[in-house]
């Protein structure tokens, strides 16, 4: 699967031997990194593999302690971002970095804005801005809103940003992860402006199929180091797959259906409106029921109030409108403490916002959400000998890879966080699940993982309303699928035929009305 | 030195029960015996300690004087900022064998009694408070008649204006601020009964962040000023630097407090509106304390009145600027000191 | 281990932080040409006869209970993230009231204390709860509200005291409340203390040091063992992340309120039922504040803030000694100001260590998996700007925060892990 190296022109970046040890742990051992110009470079792994660590190296955030960094053949050191920027080297992260209420173009110039007499020389700004977004296809407006922006402009607001800064070599961290398909096509198709004007990526992903379709040539890591270089035309989405995780994968295995008749989840005409006086509504008229054993999916891009669709639910926004019933009691009422106690189980669509303590050690994570049920609590009274014990339960049960009950959530990885919100609102035994985005950010294994607890809980019976983003997770988990667009569920789709292109584009309202074979 | 010690505080302590015939003499040849001992004085001042350019530098003053005449050594002591520690103070100086201890302050007069009990071979005196109800033979109240020189000064207020309106600013409104007021007021309107005067206090009655609180020092006064008032006398400690700035900003003048602010407060412009000030003399008071006691001719158990007719309080006549109307002053300051006017304590 | 460690570290903030507090006074005492090992001698010389140094300990104690109780009232509300500066106020109207009622009636003895007591306490929690009341509903900020009310509730005590509570005949230089009859004095502790074989101080040892303690543990329980503690905790530390896990934030807020005002309606009870019998004019002021540097210290846990107030207390007791040896009484301000902004300034830095290890700690675990590096892909320190989000400052008072949850949800993408 070696790629054979042009010698003859510098690589635009090489890495040598790449060692980074953090107290107790090697992060990166022995990188080794050869990314030509003009090439877009895919760099794969599981999270918590190295990536991260190797992107900051090559960033300037921090100082390998062994090996050696190439750019254009002569070694090169950073002391600081500053100064990997200066030598040409741009990131745009995964999080966007954007003041809302700025423009594009006070955005793009913000830390290094020119000035003329100690002022904002906005014309020169102007000027600069617009060339950029003309070489590269980039299609900005400096005058717009960032907040009137949709995801995939901001991205590249992002990228302008870079190349503003006068980077040759971007890295981009995860750029899909936000994007829905149509909108990762656009980023490619940028993508492949840069690579005309003869910048160098570096795309950082675990989605393998599209590092397959974007990638000129794609470097493996696993565990800290790199196991190899594979060319995306030679090599298949599995291959990759069992070289990043080492091992063969699991395969999303087709399944009956366990869907029963009674209903867990009822929402008749919910509507949402905004939270400020007068606000339009940002769930409309949203009918749908999840009866026991079925997982219901509801796609659509973001922003398109799926998250006001599970706060409802959860009983944090106030319905303007419409019936909500768990089972057959009318729920719409009731406190978000008396919802869970009912039976509703919840993984949050931000566990850092909505789904854990950071701060605060695993078990006391375990009883959050649960304050009032047992093992966790008795009476009046945090029970902690019960909870650490039911923690070290879940963290066996669920593949919850930490030190122990005691360790700070904050110091596992997105995937094992995720693992314990997930056991411990499986835990409960809830009639309905409501699980937003419950694989977002987290590594293929423990996504893996994560659907499996979701089938299994299906296959007892319990109810799953399931918002997702990732297109793949939605038509191999749904029963039902649903999109949901400005608020309204515009369509009703069957999982089985339906393919992730003709959701996307019933997700952006370019295909109007159910499939012929809706399962509504 | 200890058993000295010993023998001079009993000696005062018995000297405080005989009649005044012997006890002079007791006390003067106990002092006699006592010249090779060191007078040893404890001051412990009120919240904000030495260096507030009044009431508690004043009391320094006087030790410092009487010390220069006589010899001996000063203890001083500043109590916390919320001043939970004055018992403290005076227990420590008593302890460590200071005699006498001084409690500069109205506020010691709520414990001092207690401690004065407790150490009877110790001589006491807090400034501004009455004992004499207390029946501590060694403790001994140095009080001052606020009210007859606010009376004085709001006479120079009424005689000097010329819009007729004149205005009072109070620290914190205590009884003690409270004998400023009525004097004042009385002051004024025995000159123009029809004068107007606006009063107001910056901080009420267990809040004393009114006596350091120059900003709203200035814009209590600058009201009064607004309205039409061209004097204004403060009691305000701290704050009254606010008063005199409210003053320089709208053309208008002051009177000032305590010491000789004329002299004291340092900048020219302030200088300027300074028309007098109400001197409330805790120097002299407390001078005369310690050398009656050195003289050992402490009485004890009662309280010492310092009024006009011992110069305990005045006006003061820096900067000139009521010469002009000092026979009227002194008129009204003799028919004081004769009693034929009544100068009321609260308004 | 992890926990032991960690302990370990959540001591040694504030220890290093005093030391180097310390050390800064002990440069300021050198630069006013004072020696600094003379001032630690003074500081710690108690006095030389028996009596002496069990008085200068009883002088630390009384001191003390009221400075612990107005920390642990700071702290309640700290705990949720709830900056209650109106502590001040708190006390000074719920001990004004406490002395008018107390003085109002004559019961057998326990049951006058209980009274006066309870009058404290819910007076305490109602000026609080109109701060809560005013947040929850009209979405006031606490640290506004509770401001305003301090220059109301120090009015209105003055009012009383000088109007309807008044008991001092007009004239007297200081105004106060009819004294409160024998049968509602605290007994005081001397017994105690002479008992154990000390000698017998001058001063009486405050009852309602027994009374602090006690509510300190109820406080201690109350936070780490209870569902309502953990609530709070969890608003504290997340209050996103508690309203979805089923906690009623604006209820939060007024408990979490009512509970702080009752503490801070106790801070004057010491004074009160030891020692003054009486509210007055010259009644301790302060404390209230005080209690928020406490607090600060004691990192919000009950035994920080025990340590705190003893510190603080000693601190002041070393002024009246230091002036005796002529080092200026300020020079105990600084170090209580530099203390504090030293544990401050430790415990931040604390924190991001404990976090930064707690990340990387997460590569130990288990060398099998793919999850050997730094971790921290998903970590909030993952991105450029540094964790200022509604996660952190638990222990350190930035917790002015929008505690209904909703810290303005502009992107859920921009959102997600930052």
């Amino acid at each position: 699967m070696e790629i054979p190296l042009n010698e003859s022109a510098p690589l635009a970046v090489e890495l040598r031997g790449i060692t980074k040890r953090f107290p107790g742990v090697v992060a990166n051992k022995d990188i080794e990194l050869r990314v030509r110009r003009g090439e877009v470079h895919a760099i794969v792994g599981e999270n918590g593999a190295g990536k991260s660590t190797l992107m900051k190296t090559l960033y300037g955030m921090h100082r390998p302690d062994e090996g050696q960094i190439l750019l254009d053949g002569k070694p090169a050191t950073f002391r600081s971002p500053a100064d990997a920027i200066a030598a040409g080297i741009g990131m745009v992260h995964q999080h966007f970095m954007l003041a809302d209420n700025f423009t594009v173009l006070e955005n793009v110039v913000l830390g290094s804005e020119p000035t003329k007499g100690g002022r904002l020389d906005r014309g020169a700004a102007r000027s600069r801005i617009q060339e950029i977004s003309d070489n590269y296809a980039l299609g900005l407006d400096p005058d717009s809103l960032v907040e009137d922006l949709g995801v995939g402009d901001r991205q590249r607001v992002e990228i302008a940003k870079v190349l503003y800064r006068g980077a040759t070599t971007l890295i981009l961290d995860e750029p899909t992860a936000v994007l829905v398909p149509q909108e990762v096509d656009e980023l490619f198709g940028n993508l492949a402006e840069l690579k005309r004007e003869g910048l160098t990526v570096i795309f950082i992903s675990h989605k393998l199929d599209e590092v397959r379709k974007v990638a000129d040539s794609i470097t493996v890591i696993r565990r800290g180091t790199t196991v190899g270089t594979a060319d995306p035309r030679t090599t298949s989405a599995k291959e990759l797959a069992e070289m990043m995780v080492g091992a063969e994968l699991p395969v999303a295995a087709t399944r009956e259906s366990t869907v029963r008749e009674a209903p867990v989840l009822r929402m008749r005409g919910v509507t949402v409106t905004a939270a400020v006086a007068g606000g339009r509504s940002v769930v409309d008229d949203v009918t749908l029921t999840v009866r026991e054993g079925e997982v219901v999916g509801i796609a659509g891009v973001e922003g398109n109030g799926q998250a006001e669709l599970v706060d409802a639910i959860m009983g944090l926004r106030p319905l303007a409108a419409g019936e909500l019933r768990l089972g057959d009691e009318d729920i719409a009422q009731w406190s978000t403490r008396r919802r869970r106690e009912g039976g509703i189980g919840f993984v949050p669509e931000d566990r850092h916002r909505q789904g854990m303590l950071l701060d605060a050690p695993l078990w006391e994570n375990r009883i959050l959400g649960h304050q009032t049920r047992p093992p966790a609590v008795k009476g009046f009274f945090i029970d902690r000998r019960a909870a650490r014990a039911d923690t070290a339960r879940i963290m066996r049960e669920y593949d919850v890879r930490a030190p122990g009950p005691d360790t700070a959530a904050v110091a596992l990885s997105g995937g094992n966080q995720q693992k314990l919100i997930v056991g411990r609102e499986m835990s409960a035994h809830p009639r309905l699940l409501v699980a937003a985005h419950p694989t977002r950010g987290v590594d293929v294994g423990a996504q893996a993982g994560i659907w499996e607890l979701l089938k299994d809980a299906r296959a007892e019976g319990m109810g799953i309303l399931l918002v997702s983003a990732d297109l793949d997770e939605l038509i191999s988990l749904s029963d039902t699928l649903h999109v949901m667009l400005r608020g309204a569920l515009v369509a009703t789709l069957d999982p089985r035929r339906v393919t992730p292109e003709e959701l996307g584009g019933h997700m952006t309202g370019a295909v109007r009305g159910d499939d012929s074979a809706g399962a509504a | 030195m200890k058993a000295a010690a010993l023998l001079l505080a009993g000696s005062m302590a018995l000297a405080a029960c005989a009649s005044d015939e012997t006890d002079a003499d007791a006390g003067a040849g106990d002092g006699g015996s006592a010249a090779g001992e060191e007078l040893m004085v404890g001051l412990a001042y009120d919240t904000g300690g030495r260096g507030d350019k009044s009431f508690n530098d004043s009391a320094y003053a006087g030790v410092e004087a009487a010390i220069e005449e006589m010899g001996g050594e000063v203890q001083e002591l500043s109590p916390n900022d919320d001043g939970s520690d004055r018992a403290e103070l005076l227990t420590q100086l008593a302890e460590q064998g200071y005699d006498p201890v001084i409690g500069v302050g109205f506020a010691y007069g709520e414990i001092i009694g207690d401690i004065a009990a407790e150490y009877p071979e110790t001589t006491f005196a807090v400034v501004d408070s009455s004992v004499a109800e207390m029946g501590a033979e060694n403790l001994t109240g140095l009080l001052f008649a606020e009210e007859e020189g606010s009376f004085l000064a709001g006479a120079a207020a009424a005689l000097k204006s010329e819009t007729d309106h004149i205005g009072f600013v109070g620290g914190v409104e205590n009884p003690l601020i409270q004998k400023f007021e009525a004097g004042y007021v009385a002051g004024a309107r025995a000159v123009n009964p029809d004068i107007t005067i606006d009063t107001q206090y910056i901080s009420p009655a267990g809040d004393f962040s009114g006596f350091g609180d120059p900003a709203r020092g200035q814009i209590v006064a600058q009201g009064m000023f607004d309205a039409g008032a061209d004097i204004v006398y403060h009691a305000a400690g701290g704050s009254g630097q606010g008063v005199f700035e409210a003053a320089a900003d709208s053309g208008g003048r002051a009177i000032g407090v305590d010491s000789d602010q004329y002299e004291t407060v340092g900048d020219p412009a302030l200088q300027a509106v300074i028309m007098t000030s109400m001197l409330k003399r805790v120097d002299n008071a407390v001078e005369s304390f310690i050398t009656d006691y050195s003289e050992g001719a402490v009485e004890g158990g009662q309280d010492i009145i310092n009024d006009l007719s011992t110069d305990g309080v005045g006006l003061s006549t820096s900067g000139g600027q009521i010469d002009d109307i000092q026979t009227q002053i002194d008129e009204y300051r003799q028919q004081i000191i004769d009693g034929e006017i009544e100068v009321p304590t609260v308004p | 281990m992890t926990g032991l460690r960690r302990l370990g570290l959540s001591l040694m903030a504030p220890a290093i932080a005093v030391v180097v507090a310390l050390a800064l006074s002990a440069a300021v005492i050198a630069l006013i040409g004072q020696n600094p090992a003379t001032a630690v001698r003074v500081m710690f010389d108690f006095g030389d006869s028996p009596a002496q140094q069990t008085q200068a300990i009883v002088v630390v104690l009384n001191r003390a209970v009221p400075l612990f109780l107005a920390g642990l009232a700071v702290s309640v509300a700290f705990r949720m993230g709830l900056f209650n500066i109106g502590v001040e106020g708190q006390y000074r109207i719920a001990t004004v009231l406490a002395a008018g009622a107390g003085a109002a009636v004559a019961l057998p003895g326990p049951l006058h204390l209980l009274l006066i007591v309870v009058v404290a306490m819910v007076v305490g929690a109602f000026w609080a709860g109109i701060v809560a009341v005013l947040k929850v509903t009209r979405g006031v900020s606490e640290v506004i509200s509770s401001i305003m009310l301090n220059f109301i509730a120090l009015g209105l005590a003055s009012y009383l005291l000088t109007g309807p509570l008044r008991g001092s005949p007009e004239g007297a230089s200081i105004i106060t409340t009819s004294p409160i009859p024998e049968s509602g004095w605290f007994p005081g502790l001397n017994g105690v203390l002479t008992g154990l074989g000390l000698a017998e101080p001058r001063s009486e040892l405050y009852g309602f040091l027994v009374v602090a303690v006690v509510v300190g543990i109820a406080v201690a329980v109350l936070v780490k063992r209870t569902r309502f503690g953990f609530d709070l905790r969890a608003t504290g530390m997340s209050p996103s992340a508690a309203t979805a896990s089923g906690v009623d934030a604006r209820r939060m807020v007024l408990k979490a309120m009512l509970i702080s005002g009752a503490i801070a309606g106790l801070i004057g009870m010491p004074d009160l039922l030891g020692e003054a019998r009486s509210y007055n004019t010259e009644f301790t002021a302060g404390l209230g504040f005080l209690g928020i540097a406490v607090a600060l210290l004691g990192r919000n846990s009950p035994l920080g803030i025990a340590f705190g107030a003893l510190l603080f207390a000693f601190l002041d007791r070393a002024a009246i000694p230091l002036q005796f040896a002529d080092i200026p009484a300020s020079v105990v301000t600084i170090i209580q100001g530099t203390i504090v902004l030293a544990v401050v300034i430790a415990n931040e830095i604390a924190r991001r260590v404990t976090r930064q290890q707690a990340e990387r700690g997460s590569a130990v675990a288990p060398p099998t998996t793919g999850d050997g590096s730094t971790g921290g892909e998903q970590g909030p320190g993952d991105g450029p700007p540094p964790d200022v989000g509604p996660t952190t400052g638990t222990g350190t008072g930035v917790g002015v925060r929008n505690a209904n949850g909703e810290p303005g949800r502009t992107d859920s993408r921009q959102g997600a892990g930052a």
